[in-house]
């Protein structure tokens, strides 16, 4: 078994696709981490202490894994979905009635993005009350900050996208609220809603920050996020350092 | 002991170490996500249209059926109707006739006139079109307010774009003729979609000079329960207490304007029993009701119960308003009978006899303080009296009470809840109309007392007041009908207003509905027997009573009448004088017979004989050659309903040789005889 894979591993595609060699040592299996671009963010070492569940409760983790189903769905769920007036709340109706587990994909992403928003605010508290902030991981805790707001952000644009009354007034009064905002809060909301109601525009702009740019942004805080866990010493386990 | 060991066991063997955890969970999740293709497979629908396939399984014309059944969702959809439709689904075969008699969701729609996939169901019905589940597609949810109508208001999904009568619709009809005849309108605005308000055919009469009329105890009585005292009043109850109605009756009292009082007429016995004969022959009945000997009420209710008339009206204003009753109230429907003073006498008489020992014994009211008549006028401000009520120094109130024109379409959301009632518009408007003040005390809208029946109907005509219709291309509106008022001209005019012609008859689309149709009247009948008519009227239906009066014309204003009608009142169609002699010959008139007691058996409804002939139901004829116009039966014959839509006379589709020979027979038929005896 070990021979087949050394031997797969020795093959002139393998040795193409992945550029670290086939060697064992130490430095090949860092290697290997730091040539791919998907492993690269992540330690090449790991202490065996940072996975056990009571250092982290793996929120962190949760919610990726949360952010992941929500890309995976809202993709499919904009296959069927049109932002227009006249269409958007029909849509609905059709995931709901005749699109195949249109319910269940819907229902996905809605919970998903609540666990989400309860994931990231107690992955937040857990860093804080341990202290995982401090240095030298001060930056990635503001890095995480960006991150929660984010999170808020993408949820209270998807929330005006059923385009039913009660996304309609919630945003109503959110972007109300927005106009409190000293000297430039009317420009602001106006800026945000295209207009001075809740109406096409705002749909089709709270779409497009929703679905493309929003996520775009968190998608390039996520690396940042990832990249200085390992840049940082790895996780946090509360240990002191071995000398 | 054992049982925790084993416990123990089993959890080491599923989540011993992270790899069998990481097992567990993924086979956990998986099952877990099984419910979703599950859910799919097992979807309502599906199961309506497995059964329908079983249904149609076991039947004769079950291959043929099989064949035109498709499974799968079913959707009718029109953009431009904002229709997505998919009742079909689950009602599978609604056009499927041989279907008959089976239970939903499989039975077929009744036939209507309009295509079922032209318009969908929901523009009707109501309901959610695009859900594909009974509970969504049916009921009111926090996703969509508008609930499919119950069965027994289906005819309010017509007269959404239908605003004039439909024969299919009787409930939604007679909703909205009570909707006007109970005043509804009156304070309640109701505009259709092009803009006509509607108006109320309750004629409540002006209060500026009634005291005149009546006195402050009477009015008391009165607005307590208008009910009680005339069973077919159309006033509403207010549920005023004893000294509301004392306050407002003192008001009303002090607010009408002294008039000249004209003096008694002298009255006596003799004088009544002759009155009750003049009240027979002038026709009176023919609109007012009056209670019999044995408590019931006969006549018409056109115009108030007169059971109790002689404790209502003072004898002066009676004889006043006998005889010219315009003179007191300009837009009464009464017409002026030329009754001379000995007549007015007799009527007075017999009127004034009719009354009520009960009533005036039982009511004594103090005179009227100033406080009282200032509550009183705040009462009538509170409760929009002048909404119906012309009164002096109140102006009639604007949008007194809720503007109903879209009533139809209120969300269940913003329905208000009484104890009890559910929560839907139906039954909220129901129970409003039947007790207003079970919504609280201080509800200004008075209670009506209606049948049952009559609530369902005012239900049907007030759903149907939605503006779905407005939202349709300009082809499929449904146009309003244009409330028109004809007014004849000249002099004929001026008699004709004065003896209210158009309060029994129609012309050009204005007029009551009691009697005949007369906007064709001068080509159909010859000027002499008219002349003979209006001066001396019988009936011309042995089943009809007698219902038009004589009004004692002068032999001047007779032949005014005549004249204007035999101009004024002709088709186009044809002219009255162009007969073609050939047609009408002796040889003709005996085909004709033999055609009018064979082919058409024209004798089951007509009588021409009167000795033998049995046909009650159309008007006689055997005064046709004197009374008719030979190209006016020919036409008849030909199609009558292009002459007097609605006519009971069926449509012969006859041909020419065959209806000039008819009418050369029936132009021969000038007996003078009174057919079957004058009722």
């Amino acid at each position: 078994m070990n021979s087949l894979y050394s031997r797969l591993r020795g093959t002139a595609v393998w040795r193409s696709v992945f550029r670290s060699g086939t060697g064992d040592t130490n430095l090949h299996r860092s290697l290997t981490v730091q040539q791919n671009i998907f492993l690269h963010l992540a330690s090449v070492k790991i202490r065996r202490r940072a996975l056990e569940f009571g250092v982290t409760w793996y929120l962190g983790t949760l919610s990726m894994a949360s952010f992941v189903i929500l890309v995976v769905t809202g993709v499919l769920l904009m296959l069927y979905y049109h932002p227009s007036v006249p269409q958007a709340y029909a849509d609905m109706k059709d995931l709901q009635f005749v699109v195949s587990a249109g319910v269940f994909l819907r229902n996905l992403h809605r919970w998903a993005a609540h666990a989400m928003v309860v994931l990231v605010f107690a992955h937040m508290f857990k860093v804080f009350y341990r202290g995982a902030y401090r240095p030298p991981r001060e930056f990635n805790w503001v890095v995480g900050v960006m991150l929660l707001l984010l999170t808020l952000f993408l949820s209270y644009t998807g929330y005006l996208l059923p385009w039913d009354q009660l996304a309609f007034w919630a945003i109503t009064v959110g972007s109300n609220i927005i106009s409190a905002v000293p000297a430039m809060g009317a420009k602001i909301r106006f800026l945000m809603l295209g207009g001075h109601t809740v109406n096409a525009n705002a749909l089709l702009r709270f779409y497009v920050l929703h679905c493309v740019i929003l996520p775009l942004i968190a998608a390039v805080f996520l690396a940042v996020h990832f990249w200085r866990i390992r840049k940082d010493g790895g996780l946090y386990t509360g240990d002191k350092p071995r000398e | 002991m054992s049982f925790r060991v084993r416990g123990r066991r089993v959890r080491k063997w599923f989540f011993g170490d992270s790899a069998r955890a990481f097992g567990t969970l993924g086979v956990l999740l998986l099952a877990l996500l099984a419910i979703v293709p599950a859910k799919d497979r097992f979807r309502e629908w599906l199961g309506y249209q497995k059964e329908y396939e079983i249904l149609i399984r076991g039947r004769t014309d079950g291959v043929a059926l099989a064949k035109r059944f498709q499974s799968g969702v079913q959707q009718i959809w029109l953009p431009e109707r904002d229709v997505t439709d998919r009742c079909m689904t689950c009602h599978t075969r609604l056009k499927e006739t041989s279907l008959a008699g089976v239970g939903q969701p499989f039975r077929p729609h009744p036939p209507i006139p309009h295509s079922l996939t032209e318009f969908g169901c929901t523009i009707c019905h109501r309901g959610q079109g695009v859900a594909t589940t009974v509970e969504e597609a049916h009921r009111s949810t926090k996703a969509w307010e508008e609930p499919i109508l119950p069965a027994q208001y289906s005819e309010a999904g017509c007269g959404q774009c239908h605003r004039d009568g439909l024969k299919g619709t009787p409930q939604l009809n007679a909703g909205r003729v009570l909707l006007a005849r109970y005043g509804c309108v009156n304070c309640h605005r109701l505009v259709s979609p092009e803009g006509g308000a509607s108006q109320g055919t309750d004629r409540p009469p002006s209060l500026k000079r009634i005291a005149e009329k009546t006195t402050r105890e009477w009015i008391y009585f009165w607005i307590k329960d208008p009910q009680a005292w005339a069973a077919t009043a159309t006033m509403p109850n207010f549920g005023l207490s004893d000294a509301d109605a004392r306050d407002v009756s003192a008001f009303v009292i002090s607010q009408s304007s002294p008039g000249s009082i004209a003096p008694a007429v002298a009255t006596n016995d003799a004088g009544a029993a002759a009155g009750a004969e003049l009240y027979g022959e002038s026709f009176c009945a023919s609109c007012h009701a009056m209670q019999n000997a044995a408590g019931k009420i006969t006549g018409g209710d056109l115009a108030p119960d007169l059971t109790r008339v002689g404790s209502k009206v003072r004898p002066e204003w009676l004889a006043a308003w006998v005889k010219n009753p315009a003179a007191y109230l300009p837009g009464t429907m009464m017409p002026h009978f030329r009754f001379d003073e000995k007549q007015i006498g007799l009527l007075v008489s017999y009127l004034g006899r009719k009354q009520d020992s009960y009533f005036p014994a039982n009511i004594r009211l103090e005179p009227a303080t100033a406080a009282q008549i200032a509550h009183g006028q705040k009462l009538v401000l509170e409760k929009g009296c002048a909404a119906c009520h012309e009164m002096n120094g109140v102006a009639r109130p604007d949008n007194f009470a809720p503007d109903l024109t879209a009533v139809g379409s209120l969300p269940p959301a913003r329905v208000l809840l009484a104890p009890g009632v559910p929560r839907t518009l139906p039954d909220y408007l129901a129970a409003k109309i039947r007790e207003p003040h079970a919504f609280g005390r201080e509800m200004k809208m008075p209670r009506n007392q209606f049948t049952d029946a009559q609530v369902e109907q005012l239900v049907t005509a007030l759903l149907a007041q939605t503006s779905r219709s407005q939202t349709f291309p300009a082809a499929l509106r449904r146009p309003t009908p244009v409330n028109v008022t004809y007014q004849p001209a000249g002099r004929a005019g001026q008699l004709m207003k004065d003896l209210r012609c158009l309060s029994c008859h129609s012309i050009n689309g204005t007029g009551g509905s009691m009697a005949p149709d007369l906007t064709w009247e001068g080509s159909s009948v010859q000027r002499a027997w008219l002349l003979d008519f209006l001066k001396n009227p019988n009936t011309l239906r042995p089943v009809l009573i007698r219902r038009m009066p004589r009004f004692n014309l002068s032999n001047d204003d007779a032949s005014t009448l005549a004249d204007y009608i035999m101009t004024a009142y002709q088709t186009p169609a044809f002219d009255r004088e162009e007969v073609d002699a050939t047609k009408l010959t002796p040889t003709e008139a005996s085909r004709g017979k033999s055609l009018f007691y064979g082919k058409y058996a024209c004798n089951s409804c007509h009588i021409v004989d009167p000795d033998n002939d049995k046909g009650y139901i159309g008007p006689t004829l055997t005064q046709a050659g004197t009374r008719l116009n030979a190209p006016w039966i020919f036409h008849w014959l030909k199609n009558a309903q292009a002459l007097r839509p609605g006519s009971l006379e069926l449509n012969w589709n006859m041909n020419d040789e065959d209806a000039w020979a008819i009418t050369a027979f029936l132009m021969q038929q000038k007996n003078t005889r009174k057919p079957g005896g004058e009722r």
